[in-house]
Parts: structure tokens; C-alpha cells; sequence
């Protein structure tokens, strides 16, 4: 039955605050063990003349818990007034950049955090300059607080993720975790030292220790072990408090698991500073053999452990996380596959491979080039596809001018309002056809204001004659000839009726009868113009079909 | 000798009640100060709407609709006195904050300007104090009720009028999924 995050962090807490006093009691014991010890083994010390133990003199005992409360204090008090300051230097650390996007972002987070715990203490966060990924809360007797990230960290994590592990170091500072490990660190420690100066002292690798002190080997090395389990409870708290404040159990556990399998600062962050950081840097394979042995002397948890605990209260699969950051870190190594792109240009030679962006800024590019995708080998016009046209949308906003609610049946993209003979008409801005209420054709045509170029002259002649051609070749033929597919209203989406404007007028237009407009190819409005001001009719010898029917 | 013990016996009970009143006035005080910290983070948000809409209104021609119920629900919102009714505006506008987002994932072009990508992490990273002023505040909620209620301390809270708080809930129509407004303008 999975925990909640509230159950769990209620149990760590009555659990470590029973072992914490546990703790400070075997510290006397470990003194008592010590002092007996030198007892034993100089029983003519100071003034005494007969071994006794001291536990049957009771002056004796409050002399020596005095004496070892005022070391405690005095070792304890060094070590911590100014550890954050020493901490600091150690890991050449820095204050984040306000110009830096993810040093913002880190900011904006530390900033939510103190919202979330009610500003109960104000914590400021650095960053380490290393490729690492971890995180350390330090705090200190002076009141300050500080949780230094690793710069891998910061730049690998997306933003729940980050959220998460800060709310993690945040509730060790809070909790007063941080000051806790260091009187554990720093009590025992003394007598870790001492320790091994007694054993170094002998020649043999072996026990070189005077039996007498053998209860005091025992007691620091079980405190050793007692610190190290209240170390892993703690970081079992803290992984719950984190969820307790983000309510997301599932980034804590994508965290955990990234962290895990990259570079944790082995060899960067010294050995002294392991306690503090969120994955253990000296996490190694053999650790996360799991093995008991390995367990009872780590000061963290077995990663896997911690992720499972929380998987379990998101309900998630530990192989759906897998797959989802595994294809994640893939995108990371690989260079995103940008799609190839290929665009036949205008004089039909395939130019490519071009990722999206360099499509994007090509001049020559219309909604009309044919356009190949590299994965698929399709062919399509640019205007078929859904993300290249909108390349051409972009560019239509850029330029600022009015848009109608029509779309162009060839480019798809919308149509503009322009001014034509003083008139609105629909223009599309890339193949530059025309769209035209019925009302406004004859306006148009009875205008003569517009001037036209030799080209469109030369065209409307040329199209003429050509149109001209292909009436009698498809009279004669009798046949029907292959036309191109009829083309959509921009406006109602029915199909427009192909047909020339009039058989005097050989120029080829799109009518849609159910809302009375007429779609002008590109220069097809101009030639009309042109060839009715100049009454150009097609030339009378023509082959006349009826002599063969 | 009886007198003595009696003696201490209603001093401690008197010493026991002056504890219990002044801790449950302290857990009153911190829910009232925890519901103004949300009012800091909603006028974080107030300021920093009308910039997002002005950098991102070049781009996204089409999309005025979205951005016109963006800056009219926030008007709303500013405008809201009695708390029902902030409580709703302020939905209202984290909803259409929502499309908006939903929306500008369709313009690349938009997405990766520097501006815009500033004011979005500024705009994520105000939703998250928000949300988090409210999880504050309930948690706080909680622990003031429980206080109240709890047997022995209940009837110090009754004494002395210690009433009851509204916890902060989400409206109907927040508990569906929002829906993004991805209509490109096609009139």
C-alpha cells in the first residue's frame, strides 16, 4: 500500500528526532567508554591510586559530562558558525546572473519556494560552476541559508524538475537538517579522529588498539552507523516534504533519476561536503548493488529505493519514466533530425537540403513551388503543407496589409484588399490572382486609367491566339480534352465554373454562381482590360469545324 | 497543604489557557496574512499581462480573439471587489491565459523571440507563486481548523469567539479540462 507523503514525513520525523537523542545519549557513552578506557589504562592517573569505574562514582560522571558537553559545544560551535562562508569558497561558487534565462529561472524558483514554506527564512541560492548535476543546502548557526546547484544541474532539468530538487534542499535547511549533520559530524568526528590516531599509533595494519578501548571502538563506530541511518531517514523526509510542497511526485523521481545517471561531482565536491547533496556524489555501481553492507554505510539511500517510493505515489510504471527521459536524452544527444526539405526552383533544378528555418528565408519560395520532405519522399506543392504555408502566413502579417476572410485556392493562404481601378478587389500577394464580386467586373473593365505593361500586351496576344488554337483542336477532336481540376470558391467553397469571358474575348476566367464572383488568374484581369479597351478579337481565319462535321 | 495543590492546579489550567488562546490567535493571524500574499502575486500578474499582449499582438494577426479575452478578462479581474466575484474573475483569466499559451504553440516564429520567451517564463513562474500562495494558504487553513476543533482547545475557541475560515476551492467550472482555442481566423 503506497504511503502518502504526509504519512511518510510524519514517521521520518518522530523516527529521527527519537534516533537524534539517541544519538547525542551514545556521545556520552562514547565519552564514559573513552575516559574509562585511559582509566584502565593509566589507573595511577591525576590522583587517583585504584582502577574504578566511574560509574559507580556519581561525581565523577557529572565532572565528565561536563567536560564533554563543553568540547561538544566548542568543536561544535567552530565547525558550524561559519560553515556556509567555508562552504562556500570550498565549491568556488557564485550568485546567480539576473541576465541569464536560467539563472532567472532558478531565481523565480527559489522565489516560489519561499512562498510555498510561508517565508519562514530567507534562503539565497548559488551556482556552482561544473558540468556536475547536483545540489547542497548548507546552514549555519549565524541564521544563513544557502542551497548551491550545480550549473549541469540547472541547464539539464526542465522546470518542475528543478522545482522539486530545490523544495528537497530547501526542507533540509528549513527542518534544521543541515545544523543536525554537522553536530553529528562534528561530535563524532573528534572522536572518529582520535580513533584513528590510537589505532594508527601501532605498527600492524590490525587492531593496534589497547583492549581497554575496545567499548570506545565500538560506541564511535556504532554512532558512525547510527549517523549514517539518520542521514538516509532524513533524505527519505526531505523527498517527501518536496512533493508535500510541489504536490509532483513524478519530476522528483524524473530528478532523481537523470541526476543519477550523470556525472554527480565525484572528485569536485570533496568528501567532507557529501552529506549535504542531494544524490550522493560518491555513488558508485557498486554501491547501488543494494547489498545491506553498502546500504548501512552510505548517507544516502539507494537511489532506486527513493525513485520507487515516489513512483509509487504517482501511480506511475518505473519503465514509462524510463522510456520518457530515454527519448528525451536522446533528443539531447542526437541532433534534433531536422527534416529535410527540397524545393524545385524556377529553373527546375532541385535545391536542398534546407531545414525549416533556411526554407523559410528563401526569396524565391511561393505557396506554388513544389516542395519534397525529406523523410516521406512526397512531393506537394508548399501550399499543401500545413507548416510551410504557414512560412507564408508569417510573411503575410509581416507586410501589414488589409486581409478579407478568402483564401486563395492555389497558395491557401488569405487574400488581401487592394485597390483596383478605385475599387476593392482580392488579391492574393503570392500567385497575385484575383478575386472579384460581379457587380464590380464591368466597373473594372469600363476603367482606363491603368496603364499596361508590353509584357501583359504581348501575353494577352499570345494567350489569344493560344486559346483560339485549343477551341478548335478540341471542336475537331470531338473529343474532351483534359482540363485542369476545377478550383473552389474562395468564398463558398463550391466549384467554379471554368469558361472564357466571352467567345469574343478569349480570356479564360473561374465564375462560382452561387455567389455571383469571378476568380482572375494572375495578369488575366489586365489582359481583359487590355484586349477590350484595344478591341483586339481573334482573327477571322480561323478553321472552321463546321466544313468537317 | 490541599490549598497549595489547588493553588497550582488552577494556575496551571490558567497558564494552559492563556497558551492555547495565544497560539490559536497566532494560526489566525498567519491564515489572514497568507490570504494577502495571494493578492501580491495576482497584482504580479495584473502588471504583467499587458506587456505579454502587446509583444505578441505584431505576430499573431489572427488570433484577436484569443487576445481580446485575454485583456478583458484581466480588466474584470482588476475590477472585482467582493471576493466571490474576484475569486471567479481570477479563473476566468487563468483560463484564458491558458489558451493563449496553447495558442502561441502554432507560431515557431513567435515562440522563440527573446521577449516573449522572457515574459512566458515570468508568466510560469507567476501561476506557480499563485498556486503555491493557495497551497500555502490552505495548509495554514487546516492547521488553524484543526487547532479549533481539537477537544480540549475547543472550548477555548468557543470562549473567545474563534470563528471559522473558508479554504480556498476551485470553481465547477475549473475541476473540467480547459479547453486551448486553437481557431486559426477563418471567418
Amino acid at each position: 500500500m503506497p504511503l502518502t507523503f504526509i504519512d511518510i514525513e510524519k514517521k521520518k520525523s518522530w523516527r529521527i528526532t527519537v534516533l537524534f537523542i539517541f544519538l547525542l545519549f551514545l556521545y556520552f557513552c562514547t565519552t564514559f567508554a573513552l575516559v574509562q578506557g585511559f582509566l584502565f589504562l593509566f589507573p595511577y592517573a591525576i590522583f587517583l591510586l585504584n582502577p574504578i569505574f566511574i560509574l559507580t562514582e556519581p561525581r565523577y560522571l557529572l565532572v565528565i559530562i561536563a567536560i564533554s558537553f563543553a568540547l561538544a559545544v566548542i568543536h561544535f560551535w567552530f565547525s558550524a558558525f561559519r560553515s556556509v562562508r567555508v562552504v562556500m569558497d570550498n565549491i568556488n561558487a557564485s550568485p546567480p546572473d539576473p541576465e541569464d534565462g536560467l539563472h532567472r529561472r532558478l531565481m523565480n524558483i527559489m522565489e516560489e519556494i519561499h512562498i510555498v514554506t510561508g517565508n519562514k527564512r530567507k534562503i539565497k541560492c548559488v551556482v556552482i560552476p561544473s558540468l556536475s548535476m547536483n545540489a547542497l543546502a548548507v546552514a549555519d548557526l549565524r541564521g544563513e541559508a544557502v542551497i548551491a546547484v550545480t550549473e549541469g544541474l540547472v541547464s539539464r532539468l526542465s522546470r518542475p524538475q528543478l522545482e522539486s530538487v530545490m523544495a528537497h534542499e530547501a526542507h533540509h535547511i528549513l527542518t534544521g537538517d543541515c545544523l543536525e549533520t554537522s553536530i553529528a559530524a562534528g561530535i563524532f568526528g573528534m572522536y572518529a579522529s582520535a580513533l584513528e590516531k590510537m589505532m594508527g599509533s601501532g605498527e600492524e595494519d590490525s587492531l593496534g588498539l589497547h583492549p581497554s578501548f575496545l567499548l570506545f571502538w565500538i560506541l564511535v563506530k556504532l554512532g558512525n552507523l547510527l549517523s549514517m541511518f539518520i542521514s538516509r531517514e532524513r533524505e527519505y523526509r526531505a523527498d517527501a516534504a518536496s512533493v508535500r510542497m510541489t504536490r509532483n511526485p513524478l519530476s522528483m523521481a524524473e530528478a532523481l533519476y537523470i541526476i543519477s545517471r550523470n556525472w554527480t561531482g565525484t572528485g569536485f565536491i570533496s568528501s567532507g561536503l557529501e552529506m549535504l547533496c542531494i544524490v550522493s556524489p560518491q555513488i558508485t555501481s557498486l554501491d547501488e548493488s543494494e547489498g545491506w553492507w553498502a546500504d548501512l554505510f552510505s548517507t544516502h539511500p539507494p537511489v532506486n529505493k527513493r525513485i520507487e517510493i515516489l513512483l509509487r505515489m504517482a501511480r506511475v510504471d518505473i519503465s514509462t519514466l524510463e522510456t520518457k527521459l530515454n527519448v528525451e536524452t536522446e533528443a539531447f544527444t542526437q541532433d534534433t533530425p531536422e527534416i529535410p526539405y527540397y524545393a524545385l526552383d524556377a529553373k527546375h533544378q532541385w535545391q536542398g537540403p534546407y531545414t525549416y528555418t533556411e526554407l523559410a528565408s528563401l526569396s524565391w519560395l511561393t505557396p506554388r513551388t513544389w516542395i519534397g520532405s525529406g523523410n516521406e519522399q512526397t512531393i506537394m506543392k508548399a501550399s499543401e503543407n500545413k507548416l510551410i504555408s504557414k512560412i507564408f502566413t508569417n510573411r503575410l502579417s509581416l507586410t501589414g496589409k488589409e486581409m478579407s476572410g478568402f483564401i486563395c485556392p492555389f497558395c491557401r493562404q488569405p487574400l488581401t484588399d487592394v485597390s483596383y481601378e478605385k475599387t476593392k478587389v482580392h488579391q492574393c500577394n503570392f500567385c497575385g490572382g484575383i478575386l472579384v464580386e460581379n457587380v464590380k467586373v464591368p466597373r473594372i473593365l469600363a476603367r482606363t486609367e491603368k496603364r499596361f505593361t508590353d509584357r501583359v500586351k504581348s501575353l494577352a496576344k499570345a494567350v489569344i491566339m493560344d486559346n483560339q488554337r485549343s477551341i478548335a483542336i478540341k471542336k475537331l477532336k470531338g473529343v474532351g480534352v483534359k482540363t485542369k481540376p476545377f478550383i473552389s470558391c474562395p468564398k463558398c467553397k463550391n466549384p467554379m465554373f471554368r469558361t472564357f469571358y466571352s467567345l469574343a474575348y478569349l480570356i479564360e476566367i473561374d465564375k462560382c454562381g452561387v455567389c455571383n464572383t469571378t476568380w482572375f488568374d494572375k495578369d488575366e484581369l489586365e489582359m481583359l482590360q487590355y484586349i477590350i479597351e484595344n478591341k483586339i478579337t481573334p482573327k477571322v481565319d480561323v478553321f472552321d469545324p463546321e466544313q468537317f462535321s | 497543604m490541599v490549598n497549595w495543590i489547588l493553588l497550582t492546579v488552577i494556575i496551571l489550567f490558567l497558564l494552559w489557557m492563556v497558551f492555547i488562546y495565544n497560539r490559536l490567535v497566532a494560526l489566525r493571524n498567519e491564515v489572514k496574512n497568507a490570504w494577502h500574499q495571494i493578492d501580491v502575486q495576482l497584482k504580479r500578474r495584473y502588471d504583467l499581462i499587458p506587456n505579454l499582449v502587446t509583444v505578441v499582438k505584431g505576430y499573431m494577426e489572427f488570433e484577436r480573439d484569443t487576445l481580446e479575452r485575454v485583456t478583458a478578462a484581466r480588466t474584470r479581474a482588476i475590477s472585482a471587489v467582493k471576493i466571490r466575484d474576484k475569486a471567479i474573475a481570477e479563473d476566468m483569466l487563468t483560463q484564458a491565459l491558458e489558451g493563449l499559451f496553447a495558442v502561441m504553440e502554432n507560431y515557431p516564429v513567435l515562440k522563440s523571440n527573446e521577449n516573449v520567451m522572457q515574459l512566458q517564463e515570468e508568466l510560469t513562474s507567476t501561476e506557480n507563486r499563485i498556486a503555491f500562495a493557495r497551497q500555502l494558504y490552505n495548509d495554514l487553513v487546516a492547521n488553524y481548523m484543526t487547532n479549533r476543533e481539537v477537544f480540549p482547545d475547543k472550548i477555548i475557541a468557543s470562549l473567545f469567539a474563534f470563528s471559522c475560515v473558508e479554504y480556498f476551492s476551485a470553481e465547477k467550472s475549473d475541476r473540467s479540462l480547459p479547453v486551448a482555442d486553437i481557431g486559426i481566423g477563418t471567418k
